[in-house]
């Protein structure tokens, strides 16, 4: 079991090296950053983990892929919260009622997202990379789902059934 | 050997999947985080005894713990996929297209399905079950402790990354 001390290792890594990335060079789309990190480091991981237990019984496959999908878990449970408690929607909004007062009301909190821009800051901030991955077409004041949007779209319309999750987007 | 761990790692993912669809099935109103994390815990025992039915012969102490190993990690990656058709805004976006006449829909019709009060309001009812805040009937929101620790942690969280950037 001390062999669980290499994905602990990278994991240390990958925060220390996302967290340095994201607070020198603040990239728009960190998230790239944590994938190169994230590969990377598994790989390394598999080198040191074959190097150091060769792979002669089922136990040692075993304890590979236990390590591997621990630290790939670790690393994809730190980017999903960084995503989701410090970037993302959620994170902002309890930002803004923690830290402005004047926020603490739902009709306030409501407009603030509006600002003076024709699309609130949720949609402006996800449009261009909806519309840029080839999710949507944006034709005048309209969006169309494309072939390749209509996939996801179909995929997560399956996940909502299977999982019981209603319409999903957060919202109960 | 690998296509034996491939097979049992499969195996139990699936075996995961299925169970939590049926547990969310039976009980639609609950957390599918909860559900996730039971069914992962619940199942881990009997994980050890699969030995035999994969690889043929019993593991010793190292290997079976490995496969417990594998069988929670498994469960941590159904929880962290599940937070993609639950809680994504985008995804929520892509599905209203979807579900719109010709796939189409002008930005204003987007907003009154789904826009911003509806989200905004959804997460702080959600916020409020969860005892973070209380919200009165006219919108006036108090944090409670439980809020106010979850909001120093983002700051602080958002202070060390240097986000400045509202999302």
């Amino acid at each position: 079991m001390i062999r669980l001390a290499v994905p602990l290792a990278s994991v240390s890594v990958f925060f220390l090296l996302s967290l340095a990335t994201v607070r020198v060079f603040q990239p728009r789309d960190p998230k790239r950053f944590f994938f190169l990190y994230g590969v990377g480091l598994l790989a390394a991981s598999a080198f040191v983990l074959t190097w150091a237990w060769p792979l002669r019984e089922t136990t040692d496959a075993l304890g590979l892929v236990a390590c591997l999908l621990l630290q790939a878990l670790a690393c994809l449970t730190l980017w999903n919260a960084f995503y989701s408690l410090l970037w993302g929607f959620s994170g902002s909004m309890m930002h803004d009622i923690y830290n402005v007062t004047a926020l603490r009301d739902r009709d306030r909190l409501v407009r603030s997202y509006h600002g003076d821009q024709p699309r609130d800051r949720i949609l402006a901030r996800r449009l261009p990379n909806l519309a840029g991955g080839g999710w949507v077409q944006v034709q005048d004041e309209s969006l169309r789902l494309t072939p390749k949007g209509r996939v996801l779209a179909l995929g997560t319309l399956a996940a909502f059934k299977v999982f019981s999750l209603g319409m999903g987007g957060g919202v109960k | 050997m690998f296509g034996a761990v491939a097979l049992a790692a499969v195996s139990l993912l699936a075996a995961q999947t299925v169970l939590v669809a049926l547990a969310a099935a039976l009980r639609p109103r609950s957390s599918i985080y909860v559900t996730i994390v039971g069914v992962a815990l619940l199942t881990a025992p009997a994980v050890p005894f699969t030995d035999q039915l994969f690889f043929g012969r019993v593991l010793p102490f190292d290997g079976r713990a490995f496969l417990v190993l594998i069988h929670l990690a498994l469960g941590g990656f159904l929880f962290q996929f599940m937070t993609l058709p639950d809680r994504s805004v985008t995804l929520r976006i892509l599905v209203e297209l979807e579900l719109a006449p010709g796939r189409t829909l002008s930005f204003a019709e987007l907003t009154e399905r789904y826009g911003v009060r509806t989200m905004i309001v959804s997460r702080l009812e959600q916020l409020a079950r969860g005892r973070f805040l209380t919200m009165t009937a006219d919108g006036a929101l108090t944090l409670l402790p439980r809020g106010v620790r979850f909001g120093r942690f983002v700051t602080s969280g958002r202070q060390l990354f240097r986000i400045s950037s509202a999302n």
